[in-house]
């Protein structure tokens, strides 16, 4: 009995070491980042170099916002993931409904369509997107950014909302039907409501992906004062330098939203990621 | 009673004032400027010269776009504009490096009709060369900087060594450093060898120091020359030989300059920017750094030959702006001498005006402006007017081979002979 | 028209919006750019184009460059994936394991997954400095290394350290797909063979893997072609250096549309990654019907 209560416990240390080193190595990059933001310039490039930070400051996070459009790429990250999520939220939910409550000759086919498309290369939408959205006058402005993402990420929103409706009990809709409820009341007044956490978790994954998404932000934002966040802290490495004191800092301020937002929803947000891995 | 005829004539007095104020607005046409240049380029007091500008002429409001500091960021934010029509910004800042392509596009305006003669002559006339064609001049230089060379006087003097003028002397006096001083961290030499454009103008640096040219006296580029072998095997032989780290080649300008700053070469080779920051108060080496003019090959005249690769931003006009004349008198405000003064002082950027090495008041701010003015007089431009649109290209090519060459990936004359071919096919000579 | 005929009509309306700009965004464009390579287009011409056959392909597979972004493509996606995949099944049965501590782990190693790539790479570029990044001060101080290495300095370095930096960021990705699989697996298959006798491996040949196997490949199916499309990585990483290591076919073909506006060849390139993408993505649907086939 008791030799099998200290194999159990070894085991279970085991487990926890190897848990313990797997946060290390994952979230130490992040923790250098952090420890790099307290060093005043002059630290950072100090030979021999230091690993803790000697006078630790937040001049930093001072001079970032002032030195740097920081705060202005955070708020066009904020505006173009915002809107870009929920028009993908409408869309893709008029659609699930359709293929996923009601169904049609084809519905299946329409859903493969919509996969095989979201598989699409950036690189071979990019010279014509650019080169319309440039006839269209639509290069460096926010609507111009928004119609690609919607294009670019309403198709995973889809499939995540089609697997969620799809585990809706059909009683609900026909009591409403039976009332002569139409379709988009339908949609919004009935199915919506009961699928809170299946939207929730699609527009999560829509807003990180467009708070991550490079290609098309760097192409169709030219303009300083309009690019994301992720693009303008990738490009402010000057024409001499790197200044590492001003990037290890932005980058943190920058993926702090994205780091909460997987801690509390971390659940539902691989929930929507693995839906129909198992089918 | 007073007090309401006061209050009647000062209701009058708004009235009328009121009436001839928006009289007064329709009469003049306000005219909206836009000027792009990266906030870094033009330090701190950029907005105060503007402000200045719009007070001497009420009429024109200027918008500062603050373009990417990366220099191929902000071309390709110009070019996306340009390619639609846009007037956006009306005035461009320039590199050097660029006039040539958008020339070539119709991306600028002839000047001529802007500014006089006179007014040109007193600009450095090989910048003013990158951006003329048919005589036209399409972009007036704002300020000039160059590759210079940079040595610690300290370690010359502990071991009784001048200043290198060749690059055999460098290596030679680099070894005795390193060897006296017995400091794993430190190595002999220092630059930008990363696959940059900086690793180009290191590459023309060295092959004008050799008497070689990259453009022939057809106005071809030649790459495949004896010169370009004799500079590329030292490049190559400086990192066989462990001068330079090989870390080097992952070097920008920062890095290279850091590890002297850092106290661990005495020799560098960076822009002019660097000055500042290794003179700064916490800078280790402050006391002890001086600027010379980079080494030669031997047999070859240190005091002739033009071999620092000179750079400039410069100022160009939107062939789409409504508001061409006002553009025109803006560029003419930040570049008289006056103003040009102001911004070297201001941020070590220095006037690109001929005449400048006895400035009284500009030597007696910057003392180091001597030694770059005799270093751009020992200057040279890349060959962007020769390759005209096709010169990132042309760069991008080199880059590939010099670095290519420099990883021992492939043998010195494979990369110039590779990159030769490359370039006439880009080039159609 | 019959009630239910008019609701599947309904239906269709309500997927054409959705549709419409999916299509106006990812397929029409695509069949464009495919159109423009087969022009003389430029970017800063008016036009009329003509049509030029072949011509840019015949150009572009005549540029060395372009042929090392093709060979740098396939090598990151082939060795990157077989490492995700490899990191990633390990990852996935320890998490199915280890029950207690789920919580903190799904937040672990989804925190990689959320990271911006750019972001992510310039992290990664700041730790990899031969002279002031945090790896060569750790491993010179704890003596492991003798001389500093240079971690981004030379083409074959670069590229593994580019790969790292992937499997870092994705092989946790690849791990949740693959215990979704896992969780599948019905528990008294092990007790049963168990009992038969069998070793752990024995087990995993021949129980686990089998069963996760659909998982799997799909999970490999979706890293490849992330991998194959890769851009911010080594744009952010490398800048595709030294001496064109490490760009891939997106970065070439970027580098050629918005650094030298050719946008003839750039439509080109971009084709060209689509189709061997494309031949990709079938290779797998292939590989997941021959199993269904075979089960």
């Amino acid at each position: 009995m008791r030799a099998i209560t200290v194999r159990y416990t070894g085991n279970q240390l085991l487990q926890y070491g190897v848990a313990i080193l797997l946060a290390v190595i994952f979230f130490f990059p992040v923790v250098w980042m952090f420890l790099t933001s307290l060093k005043p310039a002059g630290e950072i490039y100090a030979w021999p170099p230091h690993f803790f930070p000697q006078a630790p400051t937040i001049i930093n996070y001072f001079r970032v916002f002032t030195q740097s459009l920081l705060g202005r790429y955070i708020l066009n990250s904020m505006i173009v993931s915002s809107f870009s999520a929920v028009a993908v939220i409408v869309l893709a939910s008029m659609a699930a409904y359709g293929i996923a409550r009601i169904g049609f000759r084809g519905s299946s086919l329409v859903l493969v369509v919509f996969i095989g498309l979201a598989m699409f290369p950036q690189l071979a939408i990019v010279p014509s997107i650019f080169t319309w959205f440039r006839d269209l006058g639509l290069i460096n402005t926010y609507v111009g950014i928004v119609i690609a993402y919607v294009g670019l990420f309403t198709p995973i929103a889809l499939w995540i909302l089609t697997v969620y409706f799809r585990t809706i009990p059909s009683d609900l809709e026909e009591s409403a039907r039976i009332d002569g409820c139409g379709m988009l009341r339908m949609i919004s007044h009935i199915i919506l409501p009961v699928s809170i956490p299946g939207v929730v978790t699609a527009a999560l994954i829509v807003i990180i992906q467009t708070w991550n998404e490079f290609f098309l932000a760097l192409v169709i934002l030219s303009r300083n004062h309009l690019r994301t966040a992720t693009v303008g802290i990738a490009l402010y490495p000057g024409e001499y330098a790197f200044p590492w004191d001003l990037i290890t800092t932005a980058t943190f301020m920058a993926i702090l939203p994205i780091f909460f937002l997987t801690l509390v929803f971390q659940r539902r947000i691989i929930g929507g990621l693995t839906a129909g891995a198992i089918r | 009673m007073l007090r309401l005829r006061t209050f009647l004539v000062g209701l009058m007095v708004v009235f009328v004032g009121t009436f001839a104020f928006a009289a007064g607005e329709q009469e003049v046409e306000e005219v909206d400027l836009q000027i792009g240049i990266a906030p870094r380029e033009v330090g701190d007091t950029f907005p105060e010269k503007i402000a200045e500008f719009e007070e001497q002429n009420p009429q024109v409001n200027v918008d500062w776009l603050e373009v990417p500091g990366v220099p191929g960021e902000q071309k390709s934010l110009y070019v996306t504009n340009l390619v639609g029509a846009s007037d956006e910004p009306d005035i461009m800042a320039l590199d050097v490096i660029w006039p040539g392509e958008f020339i070539a596009n119709n991306w600028t305006i002839p000047l001529n009709d802007y500014f006089t003669d006179e007014e040109l002559a007193d600009f450095n006339p090989a910048l003013l060369d990158a951006a003329t064609v048919n005589g036209e001049v399409h972009a007036i230089p704002y300020y000039q900087n160059a590759i210079h060379f940079f040595y610690r006087r300290d370690l010359l003097d502990d071991y009784g060594l001048d200043v290198p003028t060749t690059w055999a002397e460098l290596e030679e006096k680099a070894d005795i450093i390193l060897e006296g001083e017995d400091d794993p961290d430190m190595v002999g030499y220092s630059s930008m060898w990363a696959e940059i454009e900086g690793l180009f103008m290191n590459y023309l640096q060295f092959l004008w120091g050799a008497g070689g040219q990259i453009v022939d006296d057809a106005g071809n580029i030649v790459i495949d020359t004896p010169e370009g072998e004799q500079a590329l095997e030292q490049m190559v032989g400086m990192l066989e030989r462990g001068t330079a780290p090989d870390s080097l080649l992952t070097y920008d300008p920062n890095d290279a300059q850091t590890v002297f700053r850092q106290g661990r070469t005495p020799f560098l080779v960076v822009q002019g920017f660097v000055w500042d920051l290794l003179t700064a108060d916490d800078s280790p080496v402050a006391d002890v750094v001086e600027m010379g003019s980079v080494p030669v090959f031997d047999g070859v005249d240190p005091e002739t030959t033009p071999r620092h690769a000179t750079g400039a931003w410069m100022f160009a006009i939107n062939p789409h702006s409504e508001h061409p004349d006002e553009a025109a008198e803006l560029i003419r405000y930040l570049t008289t001498e006056e103003n040009q003064v102001r911004l070297a002082i201001e941020t070590g950027n220095l006037p690109p005006r001929v005449g400048m090495e006895d400035h009284e008041e500009l030597l007696a701010e910057k003392p180091i402006a001597e030694q770059q003015f005799k270093n751009f007089n020992l200057g040279n431009v890349r060959p962007s007017m020769e390759a005209g649109e096709d010169y990132s290209e042309l760069s991008s090519i080199m880059q590939r081979y010099i670095h290519g060459a420099l990883l021992g990936e492939m043998e010195v004359d494979e990369a110039l002979q590779s990159a030769q071919e490359e370039a006439d096919a880009l080039l159609g000579q | 028209m019959t009630q239910s005929k008019r609701r599947r009509l309904h239906a269709m309306l309500l997927v054409v919006p959705a549709l419409a700009i999916v299509l106006a965004v990812l397929l029409f464009p695509t069949i464009n750019t495919a159109r423009i390579s087969l022009t003389d287009f430029s970017l800063t011409d008016t036009g009329p184009f003509e049509f030029v056959g072949l011509e840019n392909y015949r150009r572009a597979l005549g540029i060395g460059e372009f042929h090392s972004a093709i060979r740098t493509t396939i090598v990151f996606t082939v060795v990157g994936v077989l490492f995700q995949g490899l990191f990633g099944l390990m990852l996935a049965m320890f998490l199915n394991k280890a029950m207690k501590m789920r919580g903190l782990l799904r937040a672990t190693i989804l925190f990689p997954w959320a990271l911006p790539t750019a972001l992510n790479a310039i992290i990664w570029r700041w730790m990899y400095s031969a002279d002031f990044g945090v790896f060569n001060f750790l491993l010179l101080r704890f003596g492991l290394i003798d001389s500093r290495i240079n971690w981004l300095g030379t083409p074959d370095m670069a590229m593994a350290s580019m790969i790292f930096v992937a499997v870092w960021k994705t092989s946790s990705f690849m791990a949740l797909i693959i215990l979704t699989g896992l969780q599948t697996v019905p528990g008294d298959l092990y007790e049963a063979a168990r009992i038969d006798g069998a070793s752990k491996w024995q087990q995993f040949k021949r129980i686990t893997f089998p069963l996760i196997t659909p998982a799997f490949i799909l999970a490999l199916l979706l890293r490849s072609m992330d991998a194959f499309r890769a851009f911010e990585l080594p744009f952010a990483l490398t800048d595709g250096g030294p001496a064109r290591a490490t760009q891939t076919m997106a970065l070439y073909g970027y580098r050629q549309l918005f650094d030298f506006l050719n946008f003839d060849v750039g439509s080109t390139v971009a084709v060209t990654q689509f189709v061997m993408l494309l031949a990709l993505g079938l290779l797998y649907i292939w590989l997941l019907r021959r199993r269904e086939r075979t089960l």
